[in-house]
């Protein structure tokens, strides 16, 4: 019962509701100056300055305006991002993404009507191991 | 007012996520991981079992169920749980601390320094209603 007890604003979470929960979320609200890092997945909706290092997913959503350098494995933009961006993996670009500055892609997709102003770099994984590979046989 | 609207939103800091710097918003805030540095919020901040916060913070209510470290603002309460550990100076305006919780530092009440922040109240001297004045006919 409590569990559904949405009528409740005024209540914690409870933490049986929320441990199983490994997605991190920053609401359209909430901003944060400085640094988040760290493993596992992440939302954000707000607004953020400064530099996201985080070795997993991470998801710009309307309305958040991300202004820094930010990092992870996956990037999917759907928001406003300035700064540069890389991806271990890939980067996606939803068609409400508006992004200034530079990619570091190995994998990038643009859909029809997102905006994107500045350079994309795109290095292979199999070449830049292949290049760590060769500059330590030398 | 915004001080008492009921906040949507609950923003999750998942246990391995760490940050850094300002959290600020209107918003409710759980914490399973890392902050450090500030946290100013409208809404409440839950610190969960796996939560370790060592920030300045100001918001409606506290709940702690890791550990918090550093000076305190609850606009309303502040509560201890069994898990939670608190280290610090804190000012709410009530509190609520269960058996098996450690709470280390200063507290203050909040209603005593409050003031600045709520509708100032009528001067105590003069009187509430004015005296019915004899000059003023009546309807």
């Amino acid at each position: 019962m409590a569990l559904f007890a949405k009528d409740k604003p005024e209540t914690a979470p409870s933490a049986a509701v929320r441990t199983d929960h490994e997605t991190a979320f920053f609401g359209a609200k909430l901003s944060i100056k400085g640094k988040v890092s760290g493993s596992g997945n992440l939302i954000v909706m707000g607004k953020l300055e400064g530099e996201f290092d985080l070795n997993g997913e991470l998801v710009i959503a309307p309305p958040a305006v991300l202004n820094g350098e930010i990092k992870a494995v996956n990037v999917t933009v759907s928001g406003n991002v300035t700064g540069n961006l890389t991806a271990r993996e890939k980067i996606h670009l939803e068609k409400s993404a508006v992004v200034n500055g530079r990619l570091n892609t190995p994998r990038l997709s643009m859909v029809d009507g997102a905006s994107f102003n500045g350079d994309i770099e795109m290095k292979k994984p199999a070449e830049a191991a292949l290049a760590s590979k060769r500059s330590a046989q030398k | 007012m915004a001080k008492d609207a009921p906040s949507g939103t609950t923003s999750l800091v998942s246990r391995p996520v760490f940050v850094e710097g300002e959290i600020s918003g209107e918003e409710n805030l759980h914490v399973d991981g890392r902050v450090r540095g500030a946290i100013r919020l409208t809404g409440d901040l839950f610190v969960g079992a796996s939560g370790v916060v060592d920030a300045e913070i100001d918001a409606r209510n506290i709940v702690i169920q890791g550990a918090v470290t550093g000076k305190v603002v609850a606009r309303r309460q502040l509560e201890v749980q069994p898990s939670g550990r608190f280290n610090g100076e804190c000012t709410a305006a009530s509190y609520e601390i269960r058996e098996g919780a450690v709470f280390e530092g200063v507290s203050r009440m909040l209603s005593s320094k409050s003031q600045a922040d709520k509708p100032p109240a009528p001067p105590p001297d003069k009187p509430r209603t004015p005296p019915p004045d004899p000059a003023v006919p009546k309807k």
